[in-house]
């Protein structure tokens, strides 16, 4: 530990909230990335109060501060590269307010999503960017990196459902930010800023969040394709008609022969695979979005549809999806699924040409790559699979990362739609940005002269993630 | 005793595993030792981050690291969630064996026997996993096989089982739990809830405003409630208490048929005491089944608020 005054941070949180063991360290410098860097202290703040106070005496004495949620993030945000404190703010879990007749609640950052939909529930709303890891992420993680989930097509991604933000800054000060209006028109958005910043701006300790109705009914479909444009197009054209989905999902064949292979699931074995969701209060009009989207399927050759409002059913139609994540992992006992480059979104017009070319350097690169992801907002995830201890697989790694971030740019896609940079994505983010890092770099410096606040990421990260910090893996 | 050094010969073949482990953390919400301490370094997931530490050379072996590893319920959940399916449970279990021997192998949530031993060997017999022997005169456990289900705890006539590490699971921290909620005027009636059976059903966030009527408190079986402790909560000005346990034939300790008998006679002693039994009722909950569970909760509190304080 360096330069790190503990007993100050234990009269601030009390002794029973810090860790400073090397096991502890070595436990909170991993979350769901291919990185791995311990902190020097981890601290656990129970109220604004001590987290202005730690931050006061961080920027006092330049120390990093790294924020953490339930550190389920991809691309290593709460990886403290530079050491330093990590404040786990899973302490600061209260669901302070919900308000139904202003349409907002209001929740600390420690909160986990599906707790906040479970407790929104009674009253008929719910909070919708809500990520596949809803039943862990915090509220906090997921503002830091404008999550996003299946449904953001229709709801959109964290951004748009922050109404305002309390935060405390390097200095230990506070700020209000934002308003408790749907809109707002007050000077910069800054509240808008700090979402998806990762850490790197200030320390969220409250959120004001929108929420919207239930709706009363949800149809769920599926359309299977022999080829791969087809169902790229249908995307497309879903996007273009007008109709406004409530999930559009694609799974490619890779991912398809994966379920049946470790799931025994036995799902057609074709080369797509869409699934289409409409929902809202009346069922005529969801009757009508299902149709339309059906009739867009069956022009570009979709065939085996089906569709329901039954839960069950519908859990039985989204059964593939759902076990795809657990499938990958599962792919073979040599073989570890990794997040590289696993978040690219592109244009609706591009999405099967992106799966295609996933495919084609997988290939080339001697690596197993799978295509799916929310097409309806464009969002393409990939997983790499590789055998982590052998340091040729990083290499083809990297270049299969680099050359799929090329196409991706070259289609005027974007590096990530919902995992965020962190330290993996870092270099592709940059040639994407180039133009803005600089103003990045001011802004950042505006709020954080010292850059103690998760230092070492996005514009700041290394460029060779490979060797940014250690591997979570033993590489030979 | 004689040590031999740390080596890790059992983890050794569990390494490609904790590459598969893609640390999503969905263990983290079944794990009762996490929903307890609520530091992540307490997880299943922590768990084999320190193991993958250990064989990487990154870690050295402490007592400290050891604490972790021998501090497991054996509840299965998390292995249920892996993502990856990793056996944890079968990794932690040879990470002990590994620990078992060295200068750093502690008891953790395993059971440990005190001085009061009058060796009867009731223990011995009533274990289910064969953790427990009678050697040299002494009652020793395997803290390998041991899986800290508690019975040789419960069935000790001496009390003279214990574990170091409860998790909050044990008596004296249930009633200091059930002293701390009723304390609050809002407060009303305390439900105890089986660890195996309930547990991943409740989240970490709290509710601010509206303080809850009632607290959950989690044990490590309906079975295992002594008397005195369902009743603790009517002797602290509560207005009454539910027992939910597993249905019929799901528990492997039998524990629920335990627990049905205790409620039985303590409902009739209510009877004989003129307080309404409907104050202390019981619930079979299959595992899992959140939607029943808080139906029974809700209907439970129902007639408690029908029937009023137990002090008029």
């Amino acid at each position: 530990m360096k330069n790190i005054d503990t007993s100050r941070l234990k009269s601030i949180v009390g002794e029973e909230n810090i860790k400073t063991d090397p096991a502890d360290l070595f436990i909170y410098g991993s979350d769901s990335s291919v990185h791995s860097a311990s902190p020097w202290v981890v601290a656990r703040p129970a109220n604004t109060e001590q987290v202005q106070k730690i931050m006061a005496y961080a920027n006092q004495d330049k120390i990093p501060v790294v924020t953490r949620g339930s550190g389920s993030g991809m691309c290593g945000q709460t990886v403290p590269v530079k050491g330093g404190i990590t404040l786990d703010m899973k302490k600061m879990n209260k669901i302070l307010e919900i308000n139904p007749s202003d349409v907002f609640c209001r929740v600390e950052p420690g909160v986990v999503d599906d707790d906040l939909n479970q407790a929104l529930k009674p009253f008929g709303v719910f909070y919708p960017p809500t990520p596949a890891s809803s039943r862990i992420a915090t509220i906090g993680g997921e503002i830091g990196n404008n999550a996003s989930g299946v449904r953001s097509v229709k709801y959109g991604a964290t951004r748009d459902s922050v109404l305002g933000l309390k935060v405390v800054l390097a200095d230990g000060s506070l700020v209000n930010l934002g308003a408790r209006t749907r809109v707002e028109a007050t000077g910069y958005q800054l509240h808008k800023l700090i979402v998806g910043s990762e850490g790197t701006l200030g320390v969220v300790v409250e959120a004001t969040l929108g929420f919207v109705p239930i709706p009363k009914f949800r149809c769920l479909g599926i359309a299977n394709f022999d080829q791969l444009e087809d169902a790229g197009k249908t995307v497309a054209d879903i996007m273009g008609s007008g109709i406004v989905p409530s999930m559009l999902e694609l799974v490619d064949n890779v991912a398809i022969k994966a379920v049946n292979k470790t799931m025994n699931l036995g799902l057609p074995d074709v080369q797509a695979a869409l699934l289409y969701e409409a929902d809202g209060m009346v069922k005529e009009a969801v009757d009508y979005e299902i149709e339309a989207m059906q009739e867009v399927c069956r022009k570009n050759n979709g065939f085996g549809l089906v569709s329901s409002y039954d839960a069950e059913e519908r859990a039985k139609i989204f059964l593939g999806r759902k076990k795809l994540f657990p499938a990958l992992s599962k792919f073979s006992d040599l073989l570890s699924s990794t997040s590289l480059a696993d978040d690219m979104a592109v244009p609706y017009s591009k999405m099967a040409e992106t799966a295609r070319k996933i495919h084609e350097i997988a290939k080339r690169n001697n690596i197993i790559m799978t295509a799916y992801g929310h097409c309806g907002s464009g969002c393409m995830h990939t997983k790499i699979l590789m055998e982590p201890n052998r340091q040729d697989q990083w290499e083809s790694a990297k270049k299969a990362v680099s050359e799929i971030y090329e196409y991706v740019r070259s289609v005027n896609g974007t590096t990530s739609a919902e995992h965020g940079i962190g330290i993996s994505k870092a270099s592709a983010f940059k040639l994407e940005k180039s133009d803005s890092l600089n103003l990045m770099s001011n802004i950042k410096r505006a709020f954080d002269p010292n850059n103690i606040l998760n230092p070492g990421k996005l514009m700041d990260a290394h460029d060779d993630w490979v060797t940014a910090t250690d591997l979570r893996y033993m590489v030979a | 005793m004689e040590t031999r050094p740390f080596e890790p010969k059992h983890l050794d073949k569990w390494k490609s595993n904790l590459d598969s482990c893609i640390r999503c953390g969905y263990c983290y919400e079944h794990c009762p030792v996490f929903k307890h301490t609520r530091w992540e370094s307490d997880s299943p997931r922590a768990k084999l981050i320190i193991l993958y530490g250990l064989l990487a050379g990154k870690l050295e072996p402490s007592t400290y690291i050891a604490d972790k590893i021998f501090s497991c319920f054996h509840c299965g959940r998390c292995v249920a969630a892996c993502s990856s399916g990793v056996p944890l449970i079968e990794v932690f279990t040879d990470a002990k064996r590994d620990f078992k021997g060295t200068a750093f192998e502690v008891s953790g949530t395993t059971s440990i026997t005190n001085s009061d031993c009058a060796a009867c060997l009731t223990c011995v017999r009533a274990c289910p996993h064969e953790a427990r022997d009678f050697i040299n005169g002494k009652i020793v456990t395997d803290t390998v096989k041991c899986q800290s289900c508690g019975i040789c705890i419960d069935i000790c006539p001496n009390n003279a089982a214990s574990s170091c590490l409860s998790y909050g699971t044990n008596s004296s921290a249930l009633k200091n739990e059930i002293g701390n909620f009723l304390e609050k005027d809002t407060s009303k009636a305390i439900v105890f809830g089986c660890n195996w059976s309930y547990y991943p059903d409740f989240q970490s966030s709290k509710m601010d405003r509206a303080p809850s009527e009632y607290k959950i408190l989690i044990n490590m079986c309906g079975g295992r409630l002594e008397k005195t402790l369902i009743l603790e909560p009517l002797l602290q000005n509560g207005w009454g208490v539910l027992v939910a346990c597993c249905p019929d034939g799901d528990c492997e300790h039998d524990g629920n048929v335990k627990a049905k008998l205790h409620v039985k006679a303590l409902r009739d002693l209510l009877g004989q005491m003129d307080i309404n039994p409907e104050r202390l009722q019981l619930v079979q909950i299959k595992h899992g089944d959140k939607a029943g569970f808080q139906k029974a909760i809700d209907t439970f509190m129902e007639t408690i608020n029908k029937l009023g304080p137990l002090k008029q």
